[in-house]
């Protein structure tokens, strides 16, 4: 009677979910199968992806990009989120608080402010002229992969901050006197204890980090110059310019069992490593 | 502490999801009239004349209606609306050449008698008879409105003159320079006077392809929106590159160093048509309509507060002269483009998709 209550409680998220989640992912995965030039069930939008070597090579440029992005938010991320959990006792909400603070701003702001930022004869580019370390009068950032990937980051790493150091946080202080008393150095004592610990964290960081740049689009088109089209501007260009629902769809598809896909081995090799 | 944690990580997600949102902006005449008047339902552009409150209420006095403007997003929008629109919900509309062909074809527009528009004749030749705005059956469906171009805009601090051909953005010696958009019929179609081939229907997509790949890196960055083409003019990024006739004329008259040019060998250019829906209730008032729209006064004054060219002759020869030929909407620019024609979707999907392999090289 209990369990019964209990499912019946549940029904209403069930509800949500299948309504605003699952229908929506089966309507996507029927336009998947549907031709854009008739009618009827097909799979020619999922042939014509493999056969082109450009869809092939634009999805292997994002993952890449998104490779990258994720590494140095890892990078930045771990430092910021270890000095938050252990060593900061008064200013820690406030510093919080100043990493999430850019999440209030609009994420077109944002991509525009890097434009203003990094571009030639820019912000960046006359603070350092100013200083003396100029390159000359052209900075050479805008309009590259690097521009992209310092966007990205700027847009993801808190994400990661916050996981990695909700897993610091838990650990119990006394395991690092206990590490240290049994007279392993500093580096020991991160490598078997605290990496070990935050390693939950870790993988939650990556993944939220590196799936969501997969899927990106916004940054790569305003920042990256000609080479910013990554995948998730064809899926744009399919939707918006061409009404190409069907081979929209399928390459949407394709990009969310990649993502599924990487979920997976990301896991899997948290765990390998917890154990 | 690690409830604060999880609660900043929900407000981050939450934050992250509203800024994913969008707009949409939707506009209707205020509807609350005096109840008696007739409406009649325009389907057109946001600030694109129609919808001038000067220019609308001496028609709207003359006739004892009322003007509701509904607002297109794209042209294939529109002709998806006309589609699924019920009986009277559009009257009159403005499709450009891409999409008036399919729509004809479609049936959604209903046949227009020029010798019910005193004004039709004041149009120049090539709008009166221009092929995408008859049916196959011969028969009339639309009529011109305005035209523009994508031609060249360029800096004229930074260059002594006006670049004179379509190759100067696929020249070399401009490398870094120069900026085209990234929009698969405008660089195709640019690619394609530069090669000789008919823009409107060109025959050799692998050159075109080889000619974008070589021109890529020429390119300071490719530009979307009208916005990025600002900041990078503005910002000094660029000396010259592929614009919109309408927004150089805008850019200059809000004093920007702007010089606007359709070269020798030519540019794109489109048309705007007004048409009627062929579920419209009010055929009269319509026709009553578009012949207003297209008359010398309404041409001109139009023009004359930053509109696009007008396809009135005469209110286009009103026009100051100089003016005219610096934003490019003299009959000698006029005479060298090439207009944007209807593509089916089989060559939209494959002129789409060679572009992506020009920006995945």
């Amino acid at each position: 009677m209990e369990h019964k209550k209990r499912r019946l409680l549940t029904l209403p998220s069930v509800c949500w979910l299948l309504i605003f989640t699952v229908l929506p992912l089966l309507i996507m995965l029927f336009y998947s199968f549907q031709s854009d030039s008739g009618a009827g069930f097909t799979i020619e939008n999922y042939i014509h992806f493999f056969s082109k070597a450009t869809y092939l090579k634009l999805t292997w440029r994002t993952i890449l990009s998104a490779l990258l992005v994720t590494f140095f938010s890892l990078l930045i991320s771990y430092p910021l989120a270890y000095i938050l959990a252990k060593r900061l006792r008064g200013a820690r909400a406030l510093i919080l608080v100043l990493i999430i603070i850019p999440f209030f701003t609009n994420q077109l702001v944002r991509v525009y402010s890097w434009l203003i930022f990094l571009q030639d004869g820019g912000v960046l580019n006359r603070f350092l002229a100013a200083i003396g370390i100029s390159p000359g009068d052209s900075l050479g950032i805008l309009y590259t992969q690097a521009a992209v990937i310092i966007a990205l980051v700027h847009a993801y790493f808190p994400y990661m901050v916050i996981t990695i150091y909700m897993a610091l946080e838990r650990m119990d202080n006394s395991m690092l006197e206990a590490s240290y008393i049994l007279g392993a150095t500093r580096l020991t004592t991160f490598r078997r204890v605290i990496f070990p610990v935050s390693m939950p964290g870790v993988v939650s960081g990556i993944l939220i980090v590196f799936v969501p740049c997969l899927g990106s689009f916004v940054e790569p088109r305003i920042l990256g110059g000609t080479n910013g089209t990554l995948i998730g501007t064809v899926i744009e260009d399919q939707f918006t310019e061409l009404y190409g629902w069907g081979f929209g769809s399928s390459i949407a598809f394709l990009l969310l069992a990649l993502v599924i896909l990487s979920m997976l081995v990301i896991n899997w090799w948290g765990r390998r490593y917890e154990e | 502490m690690s409830r604060i944690g999880a609660a900043a990580l929900s407000l981050v997600m939450l934050l992250g999801l509203c800024a994913c949102g969008g707009t949409t902006d939707e506009g209707t005449a205020n509807a609350g009239g005096e109840g008696e008047k007739t409406k009649l339902y325009v389907v057109n552009w946001k600030d694109y004349g129609s919808d001038d409150q000067e220019l609308i209420a001496a028609f709207e006095e003359e006739y004892n209606c009322e003007i509701v403007n509904s607002y297109m997003e794209s042209e294939e929008q529109l002709l998806t609306s006309l589609k699924t629109a019920s009986e009277g919900e559009i009257d009159v509309c403005l499709p450009n050449c891409t999409i008036l062909p399919a729509a004809i074809e479609a049936g959604l527009l209903m046949e227009i008698d020029p010798t019910q528009m005193e004004n039709f004749s004041s149009l120049y030749e090539r709008f009166q008879t221009q092929k995408e705005c008859f049916g196959e059956d011969g028969k009339m469906y639309a009529v011109p409105f305005v035209w523009g171009s994508t031609a060249i805009a360029y800096n004229t601090e930074l260059m002594d003159a006006a670049p004179s051909s379509m190759a100067d953005l696929f020249d070399e010696q401009y490398a870094g320079k120069v900026t085209i958009r990234d929009d698969y019929n405008d660089a195709i179609m640019a690619a394609a006077i530069v090669l000789g081939q008919d823009p409107t229907a060109p025959n050799d997509l692998d050159a075109i392809r080889d000619l974008l790949i070589q021109q890529k890196s020429l390119n300071r960055t490719y530009w979307q929106t009208g916005d990025e083409f600002s900041k990078l003019f503005a910002g000094g990024q660029i000396e010259f590159g592929m614009m919109w006739s309408g927004q150089a004329a805008s850019m200059k008259q809000e004093g920007e160093p702007i010089g606007f040019v359709v070269p020798e060998d030519g540019a794109i250019g489109w048309v705007d048509n007004w048409a009627i829906a062929s579920g419209s209730q009010n055929k009269e008032l319509a026709l009553a309509f578009i012949n207003y729209m297209i008359s010398k006064d309404v041409q001109y004054a139009w023009a004359a507060k930053g509109g696009p060219a007008p396809a009135n002759q005469e209110a286009a020869e009103s026009i100051d002269p100089e003016y005219a030929a610096s934003c490019g909407m003299d009959e000698a620019s006029l005479n060298r483009l090439y207009f944007m024609a209807y593509q089916d979707d089989e060559t939209k999907a494959e002129w789409a998709e060679l572009w992506t392999e020009v920006k995945a090289s």
